[in-house]
């Protein structure tokens, strides 16, 4: 049970807690801990149910080998053994976490500013919010589609840009850091306006009274935004960071969709040079092109592994700012 | 009112910047319309077609024949109402404990619950598939439904969102006019946090609206699906796929998430203009 | 206007009864695994000819025949049913790319032989029946379609650099890859920027797909760094530093376009190539013809039906999967849904021999139907897979990322190695 194996290390999450309940609702709530526990207890009761048995199933399956119909092998630790010495799956980890930095981190600062726009423009709102809202619904064959002309070589809308600007084309499907840049456009296009709608519901948790206070100060729009927005969104853009850490991590459609037609070889390999291969592609490639389902339910594993040491990283910077 | 006497210019760059993030956001769906409208061979000529069409009718009518559009969607629209529904319950109930009180073990039941949010979900098919077969529940829209009804997503998300506007004074007070625990959930916290359940409401019903991969596996009725799989059923392996029609579909798809999340909208606005006088 | 509480609490309660009441009714007219009474069909979009499918129906009534079209990825939903014993179909598809991994678990299906398949073996390509059938000899997958590989050319293009443009001089001129290549040089040197090689990709694996080694031996030995594997790398890279190969990759805005401006004058694909020309570069209409591929016959694509042990009806079954796929139906496989037939006798057929206009006329039939007829019989073993992605991949980055030849074959044949050891082939 790597779940809950997990734990120790993960004790953070609690330390920012519930530092403002008074002791008194720890002294009432003694008689009312049934009612408590019974109020977070589906979420658990669904775990137990449908997600345990799924869950050490995999963990029994890293030990085999298996190839999805037959009798299962005992394995041992060999299955992680060459995960280890796997240069393609620390390839596919190398550029997960690239792709994941060059997409998030920029996104989500573009999301926060955007949803401080949205916040304070007064008309069109709804509009603005319908068409930011809208990347995040539109048909996966439509993006493919879409932005594999985009990003094409001679007729793409991107290589135009670069010209109007002077600059030489790239072929951006065909090179290293291309690729990686493509995919990283294309997930940023898709999930900006959604972080921008989770800002924009945290800012409206803000008294306005302190904007007001701020302006009667006479601050400007930057300095609000460091000293009142941020500090005080700050639950919020934890909540962000950790779960775009999470998805960001087990990214797999957008490099997929992307690369997907690049000459006939495994939509899972993720372009020229596995350049755009992470690590849920090269776990997809493993179970379902190779039919290993033991290696593929370690890598599952290693993907866990780092998603929880990432998601940990980043919760203590959040928290470190915060009495 | 805020910000309604900001000088003329700040509020023309806003709008500006917000625009040019418009057009960004709403090209590939206007593209997607034109391609709608389109027949397959002209999707893929180039220069590419900026313009709609003529053949959206022709593609509407040939996505009818194929599939079965309208009881595809009502299979959709149960489920995702109910996943919907569910998750808004349990999910803020859970996260309203996690944020406002004390119990033993709170803290290594909610690590236990980010812990169990990392892992791959693309581990679970074949086991899942087997208790769901012994459950007989295979092929009906209860095994989409209940695994779904309460996820660790929305309860972090509910949590951190209460965290920042329920305070402590509100709960001080509720407990000093006697409220009780359900009371509490539902006449202090719940009024306070409706934009946060709106997001996640939107959210996760555009989640189950869109999910494909376990309804797939799940839904061996051909008669029987959900939009998703009736839509990947279009998609032909030699080439000979129908743009045209599979875009018109991915586009009729779209049209109750709209209406969702216009109504998920009006209520976070109609919130914030509670929130100015609150 | 704000929705209210409660009324939000009763629609939902309201739809989730709805679920929980729909999910039981459906769940109550779902029969546990094959009844006898209902027989399941998948098969994945494309797969058969609807409408011989649909004929099926009306034709078999001692039962109730129920066709499935499965969407997204199909052997892992077949996987998920059979590994969880539980609404396993009765009849299935089963993707020729797949087969070599469905082989080794033949006792998941019904050997075809106990229900007589032999008597119709004649009737069908004897290298196709070969690949349905497992080690232990039991006979799996009945055919369903192949996919012979042939040479698309555009004449008028091939003119202007002085080559052939007759299909059967095209074919004669251009019978080995080394006077592919050669061509290639003409045309470059004639018309600016043309390759005749879209990527060296394609040549490596055509050249494998035409022998009868792959990676592994039936021994389950590594066989990977033999000469028929060295030969076709060789000349892969070859044709890449002879610059004969393009940078273009199929199937995006970029080759479409090259190909549409006669660019790529020369296509080398499997039967269903020309589907893919016919609707991504339309415009090109008339300016093809196909010729006998350079080297030899090969095949790339086609499937099979099998029937699987949880079918209670298995005569019944194996009727219904003879009929669907006799000629007369695989000819109409091919109108409906350019399934290229497993059966000669269908070649002959009115239906296979119309002049097609795409490719001005010609009857191409007389150059697939004689590749069908020649391919050979070759070993595949459920190891290929991962070995010929690590040299694929690595023939790849020389071709799109400029790597080293001498590196990549090194890196490739290293890696292949590892993946051997890993799986357990002997190295």
């Amino acid at each position: 049970m790597t779940g809950i194996g997990a734990a120790p290390t993960l004790g953070a999450p609690a330390d920012d807690g519930v530092r403002s309940v008074p002791a008194r609702a720890k002294a009432r709530s003694v008689l009312g801990y049934w009612r408590l526990y019974l109020a977070i207890s589906p979420f658990y009761l669904l775990f137990l149910c449908f997600g345990l048995i799924p869950v050490g199933f995999s963990l029994y399956l890293s030990f085999h080998r298996w190839d999805g119909l037959g009798s299962m092998e005992y394995a041992g630790l060999s299955q992680y053994r060459y995960l280890l010495s796997d240069a393609q799956f620390w390839n596919s980890l190398t550029n997960t976490l690239i792709i994941w930095a060059i997409a998030t981190l920029p996104m989500l600062f573009i999301a926060l500013v955007t949803a401080v726009m949205l916040n304070s423009a007064v008309r069109f709102k709804n509009f603005y919010r319908f068409a930011y809202f809208l990347p995040n619904v539109t048909s996966v064959v439509a993006v493919a589609i879409i932005f594999t002309s985009i990003f094409s070589t001679n007729f793409g809308l991107a290589n135009a840009v670069l010209q109007g600007l002077g600059l030489d084309q790239v072929a951006w499907l065909n090179t290293d850091w291309g690729i990686k840049i493509s995919i990283a456009v294309l997930m940023t296009w898709q999930w900006t306006g959604y972080n921008a709608l989770i800002f924009l519901a945290g800012l409206q948790t803000i008294p306005s009274e302190l904007y007001e206070a701020a302006r009667v100060d006479g601050a400007g729009p930057v300095h609000t935004f460091f000293r009142i927005t941020v500090p005080m969104m700050r639950p919020i853009i934890l909540f962000t960071l950790v779960v775009s850490t999470v998805t960001g991590l087990q990214s797999f459609t957008e490099p997929q969709v992307l690369l997907a037609n690049t000459n006939n070889t495994s939509t899972f390999a993720g372009g020229p040079g596995n350049s755009g291969q992470t690590m849920v592609l090269y776990f997809f490639q493993q179970s379902f092109d190779n039919n290993d389902f033991g290696y593929g339910a370690a890598i599952a594993w290693g993907i866990f592994l780092v998603v929880a040491i990432f998601s940990i990283v980043n919760w203590r910077l959040v928290q470190r700012g915060e009495k | 009112m805020k910000g309604m006497k900001g000088t003329r210019a700040r509020g023309l760059t806003l709008h500006i910047s917000l625009i040019a993030g418009v057009l960004g956001s709403l090209f590939p769906f206007y593209w997607t319309i034109v391609m709608s409208t389109h027949s397959s061979a002209e999707i893929f000529q180039y220069p590419p077609k900026l313009l709609p069409g003529s053949h959206f009718d022709e593609n509407v009518h040939h996505l009818f024949q194929k599939i079965d559009f309208f009881g595809s969607m009502f299979n959709t629209l149960v489920v995702a109402v109910s996943v919907t529904f569910l998750v808004l319950f349990f999910d803020s109930l859970a996260a309203f404990v996690f944020a406002k009180f004390h119990f033993p073990g709170r803290r290594a039941l909610f690590v236990i619950m980010m812990g169990i949010f990392m892992v791959p979900a693309q581990l679970q098919a074949i086991p899942q598939f087997v208790i769901m077969a012994k459950l007989g529940w295979i092929g009906s829209l209860t095994s989409l439904v209940i695994p779904a009804a309460a996820n660790a997503f929305g309860i972090f998300w509910m949590r951190q969102y209460m965290k920042g506007s329920i305070h402590d004074e509100l709960m001080d007070s509720s407990r000093l006019d006697g409220c009780g625990f359900l009371r509490q959930y539902w006449h202090v916290a719940l009024p306070v946090v409706r934009p946060g359940l709106a997001f996640l409401g939107i959210f996760t019903f555009m989640a189950q609206w869109n999910d494909y991969a376990w309804p797939l596996i799940a839904l061996i009725n051909p008669d029987h699906v959900t939009l998703q799989v009736a839509l990947s059923q279009l998609n032909s392996v030699n080439g000979t796929t129908d743009y045209g029609m599979v875009m018109a579909g991915a586009l009729l798809a779209l049209i109750p998430l709209l209406v969702v999340f216009f109504i998920g909208a009006r209520q976070i606005m109609a919130d914030l203009a509670k929130g100015a006088i609150r | 206007m704000p929705l209210s509480r409660r009324a939000l609490l009763y629609a939902g309660l309201a739809t989730t009864a709805t679920a929980a009441l729909g999910g039981t009714t459906a769940g109550c007219s779902v029969p546990n695994g094959s009844t006898g009474r209902n027989m399941t069909l998948w098969y994945w979009t494309g797969g058969l000819s609807d409408k011989v499918v649909a004929d099926a129906k009306k034709r078999f009534t001692d039962v109730s025949l129920k066709p499935a079209q499965i969407g997204g990825y199909f052997k892992s939903k077949l996987l998920t049913t059979m590994t969880g014993r539980a609404y396993v179909p009765d009849i299935t598809g089963l993707k020729g790319e797949d087969m070599a991994s469905y082989l080794p678990n033949a006792e998941q299906f019904i050997d075809l032989r106990t229900l007589g398949a032999e008597q119709l073996k004649d009737r069908y390509l004897p290298w196709k029946w070969a690949e349905g059938i497992a080690p232990d000899g039991s006979m799996i997958g009945f055919p369903i379609d192949t996919g012979p590989v042939a040479h698309y050319f555009m004449p008028e293009v091939f003119d202007r650099a002085g080559l052939p443009t007759d299909p059967a001089e095209v074919g004669k001129e251009m019978d080995t890859w080394e006077k592919y290549l050669a061509a290639g040089e003409r045309l470059k040197k004639k018309v600016r920027g043309a390759h005749m090689v879209i990527d060296a990709l394609t040549i490596y694996q055509y050249m494998i797909a035409q022998g009868t080694l792959r990676y592994v031996d039936a021994e389950r030995r590594f066989i990977g760094d033999h000469e028929h594997v060295r030969r076709a790398w060789n000349m892969a890279i070859d044709a890449y530093q002879r610059g004969l190969c393009s940078r273009y990759q199929s199937g995006t805005p970029d080759g479409n376009a090259a190909i549409e401006n006669g660019l790529l004058p020369s296509q080398i694909g499997a039967s269903w190539v020309a589907g893919d020309l016919k609707l991504t570069v339309p415009k090109t209409k008339g300016k093809w013809r196909v010729a006998a591929l350079p080297g030899g016959p090969a095949n790339n694509g086609g499937s099979f039906l099998a029937i699987t042990k949880s079918c209670r009806k298995p005569e019944l079954a194996f009727e219904i999967v003879t009929w669907l796929l006799n000629a007369d139906n695989q000819t109409r496989g091919f109108t409906d849904a350019t399934l290229f037939p497993s059966t000669p006798a269908s070649y002959q057929q009115a239906a296979m021999r119309a002049p097609d206009p795409f490719f001005g006329g010609q009857a191409t039939i007389d150059v697939f139907g004689p590749t069908a007829e020649k391919i050979p019989i070759a070993y595949h073993s459920p190891y290929d897979y991962p070995l010929d992605q690590a040299v694929s991949d690595e023939l790849r980055n020389v071709n799109a990322l400029g790597k080293d030849p001498r590196r990549a074959w090194k890196d490739a044949m290293a890696k292949c190695r590892r993946i051997a050891d890993h799986l357990g082939v002997l190295t």
